[in-house]
């Protein structure tokens, strides 16, 4: 076993990594767009940060079909691979839309994918909110009208662009740790936190994504969101539709804590709003609507 | 000849007659038909190498030798009493120097604060650590493990109207009978709109670098007024001008926020008193966003009677400015001056709120005033079925009604016709049929009104030497506006030298020429004169040199272009053949910028149309187009002032679309307080922009011509956008900024 | 922790706190002053630099993490004369107060590196992230536009 001598490590192999990670306080940074801003606003513990830039986790391939991403493939990476990517229109889309040209060439796919929320009362130092281990998800006795429009015990809206849209293509991500490798739904990494566990992504302590891998393309797909200005912002509702033959896979963010698989049927239902979201429900109703119509045969 | 004179000067429409020094010599004002060689040409800013390499120096790049850091403890809520905090644990922190709270007696005076026991406002400073590096100087703040108990807060505007938590007296003007009027007015309207909060949000925040040094004080500060700075730190610290010296070379936008030292440069000078060092105060972003301040947000409700021609009757204002605890009254200047009216009230009055003190941003009060009159005046036209710009150009004034006084220029109608014709607003309407893209397109205006006519104190002086390179010191600072470029085209036109051969200098308070401060679009107005004049004499003693030089009459002769020419034509020499005469010699020439006119008023005019796309299914607002024209005198640099007119264009659009402070309504705290989350617009957001001025020069208000520009351009748009708003929708939105949940919920 | 930090072509051994962030290390430690800092969270880009020839935000670097690789800062654009993409800055007056002009010319040098003829659609997309309170966008966008038509073919 490594011995941490630094706050910082950059290992070379993916076997050292993992077991940095198994150490207590130790954070997986990627790009670092996230972890730096949280670590400059002391939201959570950071002991090491292990820097994965050195594994060769980067890059995009396709094979039989699938096209497998590496976890640190940048935002930029992934605009870059338009060849490789057009089949999977949602996702370009939402890679465009995401952050901007400067933090997508540092920021990672599965940064993105594993970053935190931009609830207010969860970054404002001012609080300490339910999510970050208080009592109270202010947001609901607050301002929430950028929150989701879920009940539960904390209202955050997920920021991810890609996610819904890796998710409409039905993505798997690959993960590590020193006890093993799994693969899951990417849908699945995803839970709503409980009172033991306040955090959005389910990960085990020292697990870290490996690669995300795209199945057989869909017919068609799209992106759209709702920014709070034309250019560089998160998404207050971003919907990704992506069409199988006969079956839409919708999923939404910005309306949930975590990215939220609509059903086709019902594409609102369980998201009812609060008083001051209910109106993302307008914009979500007429995302689906515009998405549905792109996508059709 | 020089000699003092009572004059009426004027600051964003607070008058005052002070004595001023004025010369008999300042020169005739250009006429109009006068061609000029470089005044009124596109002419790149003289700071732009600089700038663009990276080598221009903010007062956050300033570092000193053992240069200390401060970091701040701001509160974390509204309303609260410090209960405890540990000045030993930071002490302890490897590098910590000075730790600074309430309970500390400061050298400075001070009516309260800046560091509080109970603060008032989220923010509000409650201790500053000086240490060898940021980082522990932060490590210091923690260590301070502030404790704070909550008190009770009050930012609600209904809560504090309830309770009649009012600043001082409610501000109340008036002239002729406005409830007989309203009363008997063939159409009324009323109208309540709101206004947000906007945050001034210059990238580089306030913050200062001060450095006491054997009785001298060297202050860098972020701020548009260098003199005004030395002035406040020499009277808290209780030391003579003369012995402070304020730099500030470059500044990183101000937008109204910086005026004079701040507490920044208070403490920061405190703090280098103390330990000896130098001290560098500079805000963090969310520092600045919680405590630099704000344009305060507004309810007003606006009554308007009009005859059934639409000749207003009636105008009848009323205003609650959500200030925090004092505050100053202006909103209601629209409505008192903008059209003709015998019979108009203001009445206004600043909430005690638990927030921090609003303060100037470009138009204070002037804008959130047109915001809502001009959105009435919308209403009327609408109610009268009269042209929108029709009802305005009806209702055209041409005295400022308060006092009865004429303007010293007014070329709103020209204005008026400018715009529509760019527009093509005739054409409107056709923007309602139905649209391929599903989008509701609209178009409104809106007329903007500002004071801008500068005046005296404001002094230039100019020296060329052997060189043949003349230098303008000036006390100016440039916060972006391009002033300093406008100063030397000014002198280089009155000397007759090619702009290379002119250098202009500001921001620093120590060859002591004094020059206002950048606010109330007065810098021009003000300075440029002050450069002329300078000018004016070294040309006369340059040409009394050339006629000894080229023994020739200096009558006979004139400067032009870098050449000395004789009337006929025979002689024609570079001035050069001068100047290199001068050795280490220097002629030297100090101008000062006249009275204002008596009996008049001057004031800057202008009229944007706004044309936006609203999507009704996501609540965006898409502005798309805007055509500005504005009456701002004569345009010294074309190419500065399109620059100035977009960014007010773009601030405005904001303050309509995007720009808004949420508050957590259980702690009284900014939940927006940082860059991510306070959206200001991205180079995605610009709309097209179509640009023009009337440029007539102002030949009444002084002897350059030029009125001020800083704030005209963002006053009218966010009611042209709130007007267009209308035009596409059928509905208005009560309350700004037109965010897709607030579009949603007024489309519902 | 000790790095060794490739900036503008030279190589400086540095010692620095692991958290250092690289706008820091630029500014306090090597006195390359010109990137600027406005928000220190990634929201307006004024602290652009480039690294391996892409435009990122150093606030949100980690020093540390550009080790191994070449920072180029507004210094390095700058350090032969101005370049055309500067030169036209000025001549399109796209700067006001010129606090985010650094970053926004970092990012555009690095826009037009891999795109030399842009539309103004690729430019939106490109400077988007690169915040200008004082609103010179249409100057930038001219500016680039401008660089762009005098790109070889």
């Amino acid at each position: 076993m490594s011995v941490l001598r630094s706050g910082y490590v950059r290992p070379t192999s993916l076997g050292e990594a993992l077991q940095l990670l198994a150490q207590p306080g130790a954070r997986p940074m990627g790009g670092g767009t996230d972890l730096a801003g949280l670590i400059d606003r002391g939201i959570g513990q950071v002991a090491t940060i292990v820097d994965l830039q050195a594994l060769a986790l980067g890059g995009i391939r396709g094979e039989e079909g699938r096209v497998v991403i590496g976890a640190t493939t940048t935002l930029s990476d992934l605009l870059d691979a338009q060849d490789m990517l057009a089949p999977y229109t949602a996702l370009l889309e939402a890679t465009a839309q995401a952050a901007s040209p400067l933090l997508r060439n540092v920021g990672t796919v599965a940064g993105n994918l594993c970053q935190h929320t931009r609830c207010w009362y969860y970054r404002g130092p001012e609080w300490t909110c339910w999510l970050g281990g208080g009592d109270t998800c202010y947001a609901q006795v607050g301002d929430h009208r950028k929150h989701g429009l879920q009940a539960g015990d904390c209202i955050s809206a997920h920021p991810s662009d890609l996610a819904p849209a890796l998710i409409a293509c039905a993505a798997t991500v690959q993960l590590g740790s020193a006890w093993g490798d799994r693969d899951i739904d990417l849908a699945d990494l995803y839970r709503r936190p409980t009172a033991t566990e306040r955090s959005l992504v389910d990960l085990e302590p020292g697990e870290i994504i490996l690669s995300v891998t795209l199945p057989a393309p869909p017919d068609s797909s799209v992106y759209l969101r709702a920014g709070e200005r034309q250019g560089f912002s998160f998404p207050l509702v971003g919907l990704a539709a992506a069409r199988h033959g006969e079956r839409v896979s919708m999923c939404a963010v910005g309306v949930a804590n975590t990215p939220h698989v609509l059903d086709p049927v019902d594409p609102l239902a369980g998201l009812d709003g609060h008083p001051q979201s209910a109106w993302k429900r307008t914009v979500l109703a007429t995302l689906v609507e515009r998405s549905l119509a792109t996508v059709a045969p | 000849m020089t000699r003092l004179v009572r004059s009426i000067t004027e600051m964003e429409g607070r008058f005052e007659e002070k004595w001023v020094l004025v010369s008999d010599d300042e020169p005739e004002a250009w006429a109009s038909d006068r061609p000029l060689a470089i005044v009124g040409h596109e002419t790149p800013r003289t700071t732009g190498p600089t700038r663009v390499s990276g080598a221009a120096r903010y007062t956050t790049d300033v570092s000193l030798p053992g240069m200390l850091h401060v970091a701040a403890l701001r509160s974390p809520l509204a309303h609260g009493r410090v209960t405890g905090l540990n000045r030993e644990a930071a002490l302890a922190v490897p590098g910590v120097r000075a730790v600074l709270d309430s309970t500390d007696t400061l050298s400075f005076r001070s009516r309260s604060g800046p560091l509080y026991a109970e603060p008032e406002h989220a923010g509000a400073l409650l201790a500053v650590v000086a240490a060898d590096t940021l980082v522990a100087a932060r490590a210091g703040v923690k260590a301070l493990a502030l404790t704070i108990d909550p008190l009770p807060f009050v930012i609600d505007v209904d809560e504090a109207f309830r309770d009649q938590r009012i600043d001082g007296e409610i501000a109340e003007e008036s002239r002729g009978d406005v409830d007989a009027a309203l009363a008997g007015a063939d159409v009324r309207v009323e109208l309540t709109v709101e206004t947000p909060t906007q945050l001034q949000t210059a990238l580089e925040p306030h913050g200062a670098v001060g450095w006491w040094t054997e009785g001298e004080l060297t202050c860098w500060v972020s701020t548009q007024g260098i003199f005004d700075a030395r002035s406040e730190l020499a009277k808290r610290f209780s030391v003579a001008p003369e012995r402070v010296r304020v730099v500030a070379d470059f500044i990183g936008g101000g937008f109204g926020a910086k005026q004079g030292a701040g507490v920044e440069a208070l403490l920061a000078v405190e703090l280098s008193r103390r330990t000896g060092r130098p001290v560098r105060f500079i805000n963090d972003r969310h520092g600045e966003q919680l405590d630099a301040g704000s344009r305060p947000a507004t309810r007003q409700t606006v009554r308007l009677g009009a005859t059934g021609q639409g000749d207003l009757v009636a105008i009848d204002s009323e205003v609650l400015t959500s200030f925090g605890m004092t505050g100053w009254r202006a909103v209601n200047t629209p409505a008192m001056t903008l059209y003709r009216c015998a019979n108009a009230r203001g009445v206004e009055a600043n909430l005690k709120l638990h927030l921090r003190q609003g303060n100037a941003f470009r138009a204070p009060m002037v804008l959130e005033g047109v915001t809502a009159v001009e959105q009435a005046m919308d209403e009327l036209a609408i109610t009268l079925g009269i042209d929108p710009l029709d009802l305005r150009r009806r209702n055209f004034v041409d005295v400022d009604q308060p006092s009865g006084l004429p303007y010293t220029s007014n070329q709103l109608l020209a204005c008026y016709d400018r715009v529509a014709e760019l527009s093509g607003w005739v054409g409107r309407d056709a923007l309602l049929e139905p649209s391929e893209d599903g989008l509701l397109r609209g178009m409104g205006c809106a007329t903007q009104i500002w004071w801008g006519g500068g005046g005296p104190p404001s002094h230039a002086t100019i020296r060329i030497g052997g060189d043949g390179i003349a230098t303008v010191v000036t006390g100016i600072q440039d916060i972006g506006t391009g002033t300093l470029t406008a100063a030397q085209m000014v002198a280089a036109e009155e000397l007759g030298l090619p702009l290379d051969r002119v250098r202009v200098t500001g921001g620093d308070t120590r060859p002591n020429v004094y020059g206002p401060v950048a606010g109330g679009s007065q810098t021009s107005p003000s300075v440029l004169p002050a450069v002329r004049g300078a000018a004016a004499e070294v040309k006369r003693t340059l040409l009394q040199l050339a006629g000894d030089v080229f023994e020739a009459a200096p009558a006979d002769l004139d400067l032009v272009n870098g050449r000395f020419r004789s009337s006929d034509g025979a002689l024609d020499e570079p001035y050069t053949e001068v100047t290199g005469k001068l050795g280490n010699a220097t002629v030297d020439g100090s101008g000062m910028r006249g009275a204002n006119p008596d009996g008049m008023r001057a004031n800057t005019f202008g009229c944007q149309v706004a044309q936006v796309a609203v999507d009704p299914g996501t609540g965006e607002v898409r502005v798309e187009h805007v055509w500005a024209v504005h009456d701002i005198g004569r345009v010294i640099n074309p190419l500065g002032a399109r620059s100035q007119v977009e960014g007010g264009i773009l601030q405005g659009m904001a303050f309509a679309l995007s720009e808004e402070v949420a508050f957590d309504p259980t702690t009284g705290v900014p939940t927006n307080a940082w860059l991510d989350d306070y959206k200001i617009p991205s180079i995605a957001d610009v709309p097209a922009m179509t640009i023009a001025f009337v440029d007539v020069p102002d030949t009444a208000l002084n002897n350059v011509g030029a009125k001020g520009l800083g704030e005209p351009p963002i006053i009218p748009t966010p009611a042209a956008i709130a007007n267009a708003f209308r035009h596409a929708t059928g509905r208005r939105a009560l309350a700004l900024p037109l965010t897709r949940a607030r579009v949603v919920e007024t489309l519902a | 922790m000790r790095l060794t930090l490739l900036v503008n072509d030279e190589r400086h051994e540095l010692e620095i706190a692991h958290t250092a962030r690289l706008a820091d290390v630029l500014r306090d430690e090597l006195g390359l002053v010109g990137t600027k800092i406005g928000c220190g969270e990634g929201a307006c880009g004024a602290c652009a630099v480039l690294v391996d020839g892409r435009a990122v935000n150093s606030c949100l670097l980690l020093a540390a993490a550009a080790e191994g690789h070449s920072v180029t800062t507004i210094e390095g654009i700058s350090r032969d004369g101005l370049t055309p993409l500067q030169q036209a800055f000025i001549a399109e007056d796209a700067l006001q107060c010129g606090y985010c002009t650094a970053g926004q010319v970092v990012a555009a040098t690095a826009l037009l590196a891999v795109n030399p003829s842009p539309t103004v659609e690729d430019v939106r997309a490109g400077m988007v992230g690169n915040l200008c309170r004082c609103g010179a966008y249409p100057g930038i966008e001219r500016a680039i536009l401008r660089l762009g038509q005098v790109a070889p073919a």
